[in-house]
């Protein structure tokens, strides 16, 4: 049945086959008019909270596009393809699985993905981006999950005492790490996964790749298990004219295990509240543990 | 009271367990299936290791309240929102989310240990 809606749309298509992925979202990779595509479709049922419907993916990916980025270049938005939302863009080669990226990563990974983020940086913002407080927004998402966390409360309430006020708010990529970037040999191929784009603080996507659990269990390389943190933010600096200090990416990488908490939380009432049954989604509720454990870590580290 | 007949709750996990594990999971070509395998067979593990713990043993008390009390935790929830942490509150709330992953992820803390 997609099959004959993209044909209706791209003309005669071979190759088809789902890739294996996100959740919340189908990846189909084809090929149509010469071209190698990859169709990005909305899942079965599940509308997520602050996340951009596909059709406002597709614009961020071209605005990404049109400011140098590298992304996979934007096709077409297809609207409905059998039910549900999708777009197309160019498929690129590469490797996008964390856990083999971190075996051995390309040396120059680190500088690339601070070029990029200074580049994404400055996209200028389409005007449909949300842009809330960040810690206003967790503290809602918590509260929906109807349970008590004091670990994560813990780890908000000394954020919020420690997040520097007065940064200027930039477009961000809202998921900037291993797993959404496409990797070579030589190094960064693409950015992937524009969903949670929005207007806010950049150190957010700065600090997220610092995040343990997107180090995929190479923990000695603290920037995604790829890199040194260093470099990467002297380099960010220096493409951006900002002046980010290790302390500071500390309090933004305290927040960013208690977002993957909170987000495993939520994720795992999908389940339990019968919006979408699944035993992936059902561990993620044991799994918001981890973040607990590390973010405490973290903040015990700091007052040492 | 009933008594039950064996093989008890641990044992049929365990059947479950060695079932998944031995005969399905290595006749999965698909990938996508065979990752889902892998996930529903940690979950089994975590039920075993909750099981086994004993109820009530996994959640570990707040300060000042009963083990496992779910309205102590949402009280000590809500201090600390309001900014009332108690003081040295953070090696406690470490013991309790230690509690959880010896349940949860019990290699997880090794890599704390180091």
């Amino acid at each position: 049945m997609i099959e004959e809606a993209l044909r209706e749309r791209l003309g005669p298509v071979t190759g088809l086959r789902q890739l294996a992925g996100g959740a919340s979202k189908e990846a189909w990779a084809l090929e149509a008019g010469g071209r190698k595509l990859l169709v990005r479709r909305a899942g079965v049922g599940v509308i997520h909270r602050d996340t951009l419907t596909l059709e406002q993916e597709f614009r961020v990916l071209e605005a990404a596009h049109a400011a140098g980025v590298k992304v996979p270049r934007p096709v077409e938005y297809l609207g409905e393809l059998d039910g549900r939302e999708a777009f197309a863009m160019e498929f690129v080669e590469g490797e996008t699985i964390g856990r083999r990226i971190v075996r051995d990563p390309p040396a120059r990974l680190p500088e690339q993905m601070a070029d990029e983020l200074a580049l994404i940086h400055a996209i200028p913002a389409p005007d449909f981006l949300p842009g809330g407080d960040v810690v206003a927004r967790f503290y809602d998402e918590l509260d929906s999950v109807e349970e008590p966390h004091p670990a994560i409360e813990y780890g908000l309430a000394w954020v919020r005492e420690r997040l520097p006020e007065g940064r200027e708010r930039t477009f961000c990529h809202g998921d900037w790490r291993i797993g959404n970037l496409v990797v070579g040999p030589e190094g960064l191929r693409a950015v992937l996964d524009w969903e949670f784009a929005h207007v806010g603080d950049p150190v957010e996507d700065v600090a997220w790749p610092l995040v343990r659990a997107w180090r995929f269990g190479a923990d000695a390389r603290r920037l995604g298990g790829v890199g040194d943190v260093e470099p990467y933010l002297e380099r960010y600096n220096e493409r951006t004219g900002r002046d980010v200090g290790l302390d500071e990416l500390l309090v933004w990488e305290v927040l960013g295990n208690v977002k993957w908490a909170i987000g495993c939380l939520t994720q795992s009432r999908r389940h339990l509240r019968g919006q979408d049954r699944s035993v992936e989604y059902a561990v993620l509720g044991r799994m918001a543990a981890e973040m607990e454990y590390e973010l405490l870590h973290l903040i015990e580290r700091a007052a040492a | 009271m009933t008594h039950h007949d064996r093989p008890t709750a641990l044992e049929l996990l365990e059947a479950v367990t060695e079932f998944l594990a031995g005969e399905i999971a290595p006749a999965l070509d698909d990938h996508r299936l065979r990752f889902r395998t892998l996930v529903a067979l940690n979950a089994l593990g975590i039920a075993y290791r909750e099981l086994a713990a004993g109820a009530g043993d996994t959640v570990s008390p707040a300060p000042g309240a009963a083990p496992g009390a779910e309205d102590a935790l949402r009280e000590l929830a809500a201090r600390i929102r309001e900014g009332g942490a108690p003081p040295d509150v953070l090696p406690l709330l470490k013991e309790h989310v230690a509690a959880k992953l010896r349940v949860s992820n019990p290699r997880y803390l090794d890599a704390y240990e180091a």
